[in-house]
């Protein structure tokens, strides 16, 4: 016992003196986490607040219908800008970014809305503008033309009825809200609200980076087996098992810091600069062991390695590639919600992807141990593989 | 204290077995040498009889065994970590060999000339402080076996000179010493008893002396000025075994009158003596007469 504490006091100290570890480890995630989580904000908060410019530009002043102005300024998600120009400068505008839309209502629009010869909106969408936004956007303003035009239909209907009819129920265009209950089963304090971007990304660039774990532990095996380290403890009567408990319970620490260190960022850190804060669920013990059992996994994958590599270059090259395949897989750089069905299924043989579930379960779902134990046993049993084939095959390297 | 009899060793997927054969004694408190080349074997005889690698067949006996004797190695390399301090190394070896005494850190600093380092990062010492850090790890545990391979490889003088004397110190205090090397200079002049080790096969050992004086060594060779003529060269044939080459002879046996008779002999005849030889002048030599090559090749 008192030998592995002393292999541990000395990973230790080797890695808090190895900068380029710590970065890697600590500064990559962490920068990762808040540039991600501030970039991806828009998208992900479309809905609470966070709105798309555009230019509305109505030609139809004085005519037009007060209530189509009010809905045309305010489209749920977008923001309108005040249409200081005349519409070709307000059109390079929307060409160069500026805006993302151009509307333009037309001169005798209102007038000629319920008529047999209506005169159209314009709607005209920024360049790079994606395929999504503008349908949204369109969607939007057919909404209100809907809503307009529908009350500009019941006036007439009103109005041919002559005054004797039983008046036309008393609708008001706003009351169709009354129609439609929503609800996020996402929700905080018995408010609907919607994740933000750092509920992704904290736990994404979290796994991402205690995988990463895999190129210090690698670099100093391979150098121990290299400088005759290694033969030296063992010549001292040190057992190879012991030897590999040396290098699992510190890396196993030093994972479990970068989960304290990340979830810090994202509930205090990201905020800082602007962004929505992480929120945690509420099970404790369903993050403890998801922190546990996500850890456990990238170590032994990590001790894997070091064992089948046998120069620090290789190690590194391996690491990076293995890793960047299993996070563009495993729903780190894309959501997998997102990904075509065929690749998703083919996600979900990556080890970051199970890891990424189970934390999704407990920030976004609000899942407890039940809900974690799928994804926590999946890394367990993928971690004590990893730890089964290293042993085996250090086994096979003594005996060569 | 260290037995190995008929010992063989091939790595695997090697054609050829990089221990052949090997038997060697080694007695207690001895200061064995182990020579040869680079490739001769000698690291792997060692991992041998450390117990690193396990023999083909053959016998490796130990007095008491290895854990008994307490042995110790001091690898090739500087097997110790660049990032930990003098003494960071020094207390980590300690820690994991269960060393507890805390003035054992101390006495091996001495011993290694270390006092002034233990606080500098490894990383930062020159080749030969390197160099003794390796040997003071071996130390920490006291050992009364000690195997060390190469331990002066790359140093300046001054350093090798220091790590000498302290293995001629750690030999004195009654530690047995197997020390592996391909510097002759060395070995010669620190070890009293040597192996010579070749393609795997010990080709010689014993005592330093006695194999510089045997085989081919053991004869007198004088060097004439001009050869003898064929009358005097007749005549000298009445000593045993003497044999005329040119200007050379060469003679297996003589006691010290037939020498004084001999060279008053060639006075008479007027033949000057250029060059007297008496067995082999050094490891190098002897080497090269065992195997046909030098020891550097």
């Amino acid at each position: 016992m008192r030998t592995l504490l002393y292999l541990i006091r000395k990973e230790a100290l080797l890695l808090v003196r190895d900068w380029h570890a710590l970065v890697l480890l600590f500064v990559m995630p962490a920068v990762f986490i808040l540039i991600m989580s501030l970039a991806l904000q828009n998208r992900f908060s479309a809905q609470s607040g966070v709105h798309i410019k555009y230019y509305l530009l109505n030609r139809d002043a004085g005519a037009a219908d007060a209530d189509l102005l009010k809905g045309l300024q305010g489209l749920n998600g977008f923001g309108a800008l005040p249409a200081t120009a005349a519409e070709p400068e307000l059109k390079a505008r929307v060409r160069r970014g500026e805006a993302r839309f151009l509307l333009v209502v037309p001169r005798g629009f209102t007038a000629a809305l319920a008529s047999d010869n209506p005169v159209p909106l314009r709607m005209t969408a920024t360049p790079d503008a994606s395929a999504a936004v503008y349908r949204l956007f369109q969607s939007s303003v057919r909404e209100v033309l809907a809503r307009v035009y529908l009350k500009q239909v019941m006036h007439a209907l009103s109005d041919q009825r002559g005054k004797d009819a039983p008046p036309l129920p008393a609708i008001g265009l706003d009351e169709v809200d009354r129609l439609l209950v929503s609800e996020s089963l996402y929700s905080r304090g018995g408010k609907t609200v919607f994740p933000s971007s750092v509920q992704q990304n904290v736990p994404a660039w979290l796994l991402f980076a205690m995988f990463f774990i895999a190129i210090p532990l690698s670099t100093t095996w391979v150098r121990e087996r290299q400088q005759g380290t290694y033969m030296r403890l063992r010549s001292m009567g040190i057992g190879a098992m012991t030897l590999l408990a040396g290098k699992l319970v510190p890396y196993l620490g030093v994972n479990l810091l970068q989960v304290v260190a990340m979830l810090l960022v994202g509930v205090f850190v990201v905020p800082w600069f602007g962004g929505d804060a992480l929120t945690l669920g509420h099970s404790w013990p369903a993050l403890a062991l998801m922190a546990v059992v996500a850890s456990f996994a990238a170590v032994a994958y990590a001790l894997l390695v070091a064992n089948l590599v046998t120069t620090s270059e290789q190690a590194t090259i391996f690491t990076g590639v293995a890793n960047l395949l299993m996070a563009a897989l495993g729903g780190i750089m894309v959501p997998r919600f997102v990904m075509p069905q065929a690749l998703q299924a083919v996600s979900h043989y990556s080890p970051m992807a199970w890891g990424l579930d189970g934390f999704l379960d407990v920030f976004l779902r609000d899942g407890g141990l039940g809900l974690v134990a799928g994804p926590a046993l999946e890394l367990f049993v993928f971690g004590t593989a990893c730890l089964v084939v290293t042993g085996l095959f250090m086994g096979w390297r003594r005996r060569r | 204290m260290i037995h190995v009899e008929r010992l063989s060793y091939r790595y695997p997927g090697s054609t050829q077995e990089a221990i052949r054969e090997l038997s060697l004694d080694i007695g207690a408190g001895r200061l064995f040498g182990l020579l040869g080349p680079n490739g001769s074997g000698k690291t792997t005889l060692v991992s041998l009889l450390m117990g690193l690698l396990a023999p083909r067949s053959g016998r490796i006996d130990i007095a008491g065994g290895k854990g008994a004797v307490r042995a110790a190695l001091v690898p090739q390399e500087y097997a110790f970590y660049d990032r930990l301090s003098v003494m960071e190394n020094l207390r980590f070896f300690a820690g994991v060999q269960g060393v507890r005494e805390t003035g054992r850190i101390a006495e091996v600093m001495e011993t290694a000339g270390l006092r002034s380092f233990e606080m500098i990062r490894a990383e930062r010492l020159s080749g030969g402080l390197k160099r003794r850090l390796n040997l003071a790890i071996g130390l920490l545990g006291t050992p009364r076996l000690l195997f060390l391979d190469e331990p002066t490889v790359g140093i300046d003088p001054q350093s090798r000179r220091f790590i000498l004397e302290a293995i001629r110190r750690i030999n004195a205090a009654g530690t047995t010493v197997v020390y592996s090397s391909h510097y002759m200079e060395e070995v010669q002049t620190l070890c009293d008893e040597i192996g010579i080790l070749d393609q795997g096969r010990l080709v010689a050992r014993g005592n330093l002396q006695a194999l510089l004086g045997s085989g081919r060594g053991g004869q007198l060779s004088i060097g004439l000025e001009r050869e003898p003529p064929r009358s005097l060269a007749e005549a000298l044939h009445e000593y045993e075994g003497l044999k005329v080459n040119g200007a050379e002879l060469t003679l297996d046996h003589c006691s010290p009158g037939q020498l004084q008779r001999l060279f008053a002999r060639l006075a008479e005849a007027g033949l000057d003596v250029s060059r007297v030889r008496y067995g082999h002048a050094d490891l190098e030599e002897l080497f090269l007469h065992l195997t046909g090559r030098q020891l550097r090749d």
